[in-house]
C-alpha cells in the first residue's frame, strides 16, 4: 500500500489525541451532574482520535505523501532558526539592535542581496519602528540590557 | 425605530470626535495596505497591530481595527486587478475578470468599480447591522447555558459545513482549537490543565500568537521570495471612470452581491470569502452573456467585490449581538474588546451604548473614507506593490515578533507564535485550513464553560439541550447540516464547495 499524505496527517492526529488523553489521566472526569475539569478534553481528543482514524482511512484519495513538494523547506527552515534566535535574544540586546541583526541576516543569508542595500534597507526600517512605536505610539519595546 | 435612531445619532456625535475620526482613518489606511499587500491577510494585520490599540480607549481600538478588517476587503481589489494575485483570500474571484479588464486597457474603470460597489455593500451592510443587532442581542438575552451550548455547536459545524476543505479536516482543526483553548487554569475548578508547570500558560494560549504564527509566520514559512513574481499594471488617473455602460451593468450586481453577502455574513465560516464565490456564481447564471466571464465581464467585478465587503459587516451582527464569534476575524476583534475589559454580546449595546453605536457609527464615516481613500492613492498602492517581496517579508516577521510581544510582555508567547507559524507552514503541506483552528481556541471557554453548567443545572440529565426549544432548534440545524454534508460525501457529489476550494488553489498558485 502507498503511503498517502492523509495517512500521515491522521496518524499524527491518532497520536496527539492519545498523548492528550494521556496526559489528561490526574484531571477528574466528575460525572454529568458535575463535570471536573478532565470531562471536556477527554472528549475533544477521543474525537480527535475518531477524525484522524477517518482521514487514514479516506487516506486513498490524497496524494502520496512521497509527492508532496518540500522544494521551500530550505526557506522555511533558515527563517524559523533566525526568528528562534532573535526571539532568544530580544529581551537581552532589545529591539533595536535584535531586530536589525535578524532583518539583515534574513537579507544576506536568505535573500543574497546587496549588503550595503541590506543593511542600509533594515536600519531605516528599524529606526522608524522604533521611533513610531517609543515616541509615536507610547508603546515601549525592549531596551538592550546585558 | 426612533431609539434605533437616536441611539445612531449618538454614534455619530462619538464617531465625529476628531480622535475617533483619525483612528477609523488610520484602520482604513493600514487596512487598504494589508488588503493590498500580498501575504498579509486582515487577520494578522488585525493581530500585529493588536497591541497598539492597548493605548486607546476600547471605543477607539474597536473602530481602528474594525477599519483594518474592512479595509482590508477595499484594498483586496487592488493587487487583483492589477497583478492577478489576491491580496486577500475574498479577492480571488476578482482576479479573473478584474485582471482581464486591466488588460484591455479598463484597469481604472475595474478599480473604481470594485471601490463604489464596496462602499455601496459597505454601507448596505452597515445599515442593516444598525437594524438587525440591537433587537438580535434582545432575544439573546434570553439564552442560557444551553443555549450558548447549542448555537456554539451550531457555529462549529455550520463552519464546517460551509468551509471549502471537508468536514473531516475542518472539524479536526477546529478539535484541535477546542484543546488549545482548554490550556491552564480550568475556571471551574482551579485545576492546572496541561501547563507542564510553566506560569505563562497557566493563563492559556492567546489567540494573537496563534492567529500571528499560523497566517502570518506560517504563510512566509511556505513562501520563498522567488516564489513571488508579478507584473504590475498601472491605471491612468484619467482613465478611472468607468463609462455609461460599465456603470450600467454593474449596478444589479452591486445591488445582488450587496444583499447576498450580508445574509452570508451572519453565518458563521469564512464568509467573506464564501459570498465573492457565490455572488460570481450568481452573476454568471443570470447573465445574459455567461460567455463574457471570465474575458473581463464587468459584473464579475461588481458582484463578488461588493459581496465581500457586506459579508464583513454582515460578520459583526452575531459578533456584537450574541458574542459569538462567526470567523478567526471576528474572534480576534472579540479577544481585543476582551482587552479593554468589554464583553461583547447581548449586553453590550445595554452596557456600553458609547462602544457599540460609535463603532456602528464610524463604520458609516469608514466607507466614505474608503472610496475617498481608494481612488486617488490608486499611484501610492501601486509603488507599493513594487516593493520586491525579498525586502518585505522580514518586515512582516519583525513586527509579528514586536506585535505578539508587546501583548504580554512574554517571550514564550512569541515562542508559541513560532511554534504555531511551524504548524501552519505543516498544515498547508497536508491541505488543512487553519482558520477553524483559531475559531475553535476562541469558542472553547465559552463552550466549555456553558456545556458544563447546563449539565450542572439539569443535575446531569443531558436532555435538557432538547427539552429547550431555543437550543432544539439549533442542534435541529446542526443535524440538517451534519446530514447534507454526509449525503454530499457518500454521493461522491460535487457542489460548490469542492469547486471553491479548486478555485482557490488554482488561483493561489498563479
Amino acid at each position: 500500500m502507498k503511503l498517502r499524505a492523509d495517512h500521515v496527517a491522521g496518524a499524527a492526529f491518532v497520536i496527539f489525541g492519545a498523548a492528550i488523553i494521556a496526559l489528561s489521566g490526574d484531571l477528574p472526569t466528575g460525572q454529568l451532574s458535575m463535570p471536573g475539569s478532565g470531562f471536556l478534553p477527554k472528549i475533544v481528543a477521543s474525537l480527535t482520535i475518531l477524525f484522524g482514524l477517518l482521514l487514514v482511512l479516506r487516506g486513498g484519495e490524497s496524494p502520496a505523501f512521497s509527492e508532496l513538494a518540500w522544494d521551500d523547506g530550505k526557506h522555511a527552515l533558515l527563517v524559523t532558526a533566525i526568528a528562534s534566535i532573535a526571539i532568544g535574544l530580544y529581551e537581552h540586546l532589545g529591539f533595536f539592535f535584535t531586530m536589525l541583526l535578524m532583518m539583515v541576516t534574513l537579507l544576506l543569508v536568505i535573500e543574497r542581496r546587496n549588503p550595503i542595500r541590506a543593511v542600509v534597507y533594515s536600519l531605516a526600517i528599524v529606526a522608524f519602528t522604533y521611533v513610531s512605536f517609543v515616541y509615536g505610539l507610547k508603546t515601549p519595546l525592549p531596551e538592550f540590557s546585558f | 425605530m426612533d431609539s434605533t435612531f437616536i441611539s445612531l445619532m449618538h454614534g455619530f456625535a462619538i464617531a465625529f470626535q476628531p480622535d475617533n475620526l483619525w483612528y477609523a482613518f488610520l484602520g482604513c489606511l493600514v487596512g487598504t495596505l494589508v488588503g493590498v499587500l500580498p501575504g498579509i491577510g486582515p487577520l494578522s494585520g488585525i493581530s500585529i497591530l493588536l497591541p497598539v490599540t492597548f493605548g486607546l480607549n476600547a471605543t477607539q481600538a474597536v473602530i481602528m481595527l474594525a477599519g483594518i478588517y474592512y479595509g482590508s476587503q477595499y484594498g483586496g481589489s487592488t493587487t487583483s486587478i492589477l497583478m492577478r494575485i489576491p491580496g486577500e483570500a475574498s479577492s480571488v474571484m476578482t482576479c479573473i475578470d478584474g485582471n482581464a479588464m486591466a488588460k484591455k486597457g479598463r484597469a481604472g474603470a475595474a478599480l473604481c468599480i470594485a471601490a463604489v460597489g464596496s462602499w455601496v455593500a459597505g454601507t448596505f451592510g452597515v445599515i442593516m447591522l444598525t437594524l438587525v443587532a440591537p433587537p438580535l442581542a434582545t432575544i439573546a438575552l434570553k439564552f442560557g447555558p444551553p443555549e450558548y451550548t447549542a448555537m456554539l455547536i451550531l457555529g462549529l459545524i455550520f463552519l464546517a459545513y460551509m468551509s471549502s476543505s471537508s468536514l473531516v479536516r475542518t472539524l479536526l482543526m477546529a478539535c484541535i482549537g477546542l484543546l488549545l483553548g482548554m490550556i491552564g487554569i480550568d475556571n471551574m475548578t482551579g485545576h492546572f490543565r496541561y501547563s507542564f508547570d510553566l506560569a505563562e500558560l497557566g493563563d492559556g494560549i492567546g489567540i494573537v500568537p496563534v492567529a500571528v504564527g499560523l497566517f502570518g509566520l506560517g504563510e512566509i514559512l511556505s513562501t520563498p521570495s522567488h516564489t513571488v513574481v508579478g507584473e504590475v499594471i498601472t491605471p491612468k488617473f484619467r482613465e478611472l471612470l468607468p463609462n455609461r455602460q460599465e456603470w450600467r451593468e454593474s449596478f444589479w450586481p452591486i445591488i445582488r452581491g450587496s444583499g447576498l453577502g450580508f445574509i452570508i455574513g451572519i453565518i458563521p465560516g469564512s464568509a467573506h470569502i464564501i459570498s465573492s464565490f457565490l455572488s460570481y456564481a450568481l452573476e454568471r447564471r443570470v447573465s445574459k452573456h455567461p460567455e463574457e466571464f471570465g474575458k473581463g465581464a464587468v459584473a464579475g467585478v461588481a458582484g463578488p467585490e461588493s459581496a465581500n465587503n457586506s459579508a464583513s459587516t454582515g460578520a459583526f451582527v452575531p459578533m456584537l449581538a450574541l458574542g459569538i464569534p462567526t470567523g478567526p476575524i471576528t474572534a480576534v476583534l472579540i479577544g481585543a474588546l476582551m482587552v479593554h475589559g468589554v464583553n461583547s454580546g447581548p449586553q453590550l449595546v445595554s452596557e456600553h451604548p458609547d462602544v457599540f453605536w460609535g463603532f456602528v457609527a464610524s463604520m458609516y464615516v469608514g466607507n466614505l473614507m474608503l472610496l475617498a481613500l481608494n481612488l486617488p492613492l490608486v499611484g501610492l498602492f501601486v509603488t507599493v506593490l513594487r516593493i520586491p517581496y525579498a525586502y518585505l517579508y522580514p518586515l512582516i516577521i519583525m513586527f509579528c515578533i514586536v506585535g505578539v510581544y508587546e501583548v504580554s510582555h512574554s517571550v514564550v508567547d512569541v515562542y508559541i507564535m513560532l511554534i504555531m507559524g511551524i504548524l501552519g507552514y505543516a498544515l498547508k503541506k497536508f491541505s488543512f485550513d487553519p482558520a477553524p483552528l483559531v475559531l475553535g481556541l476562541v469558542i472553547s471557554p465559552i463552550f466549555e464553560q456553558s456545556l458544563r453548567q447546563s449539565l450542572i443545572m439539569s443535575n446531569g440529565d443531558y436532555t435538557i439541550f432538547f427539552m429547550r426549544p431555543i437550543s432544539l432548534g439549533l442542534l435541529i440545524v446542526s443535524a440538517i447540516m451534519l446530514a447534507l454534508s454526509a449525503y454530499t460525501f457518500m454521493m461522491k457529489r460535487r457542489d460548490w464547495r469542492a469547486t471553491l476550494a479548486e478555485v482557490e488553489a488554482g488561483e493561489v498558485q498563479q
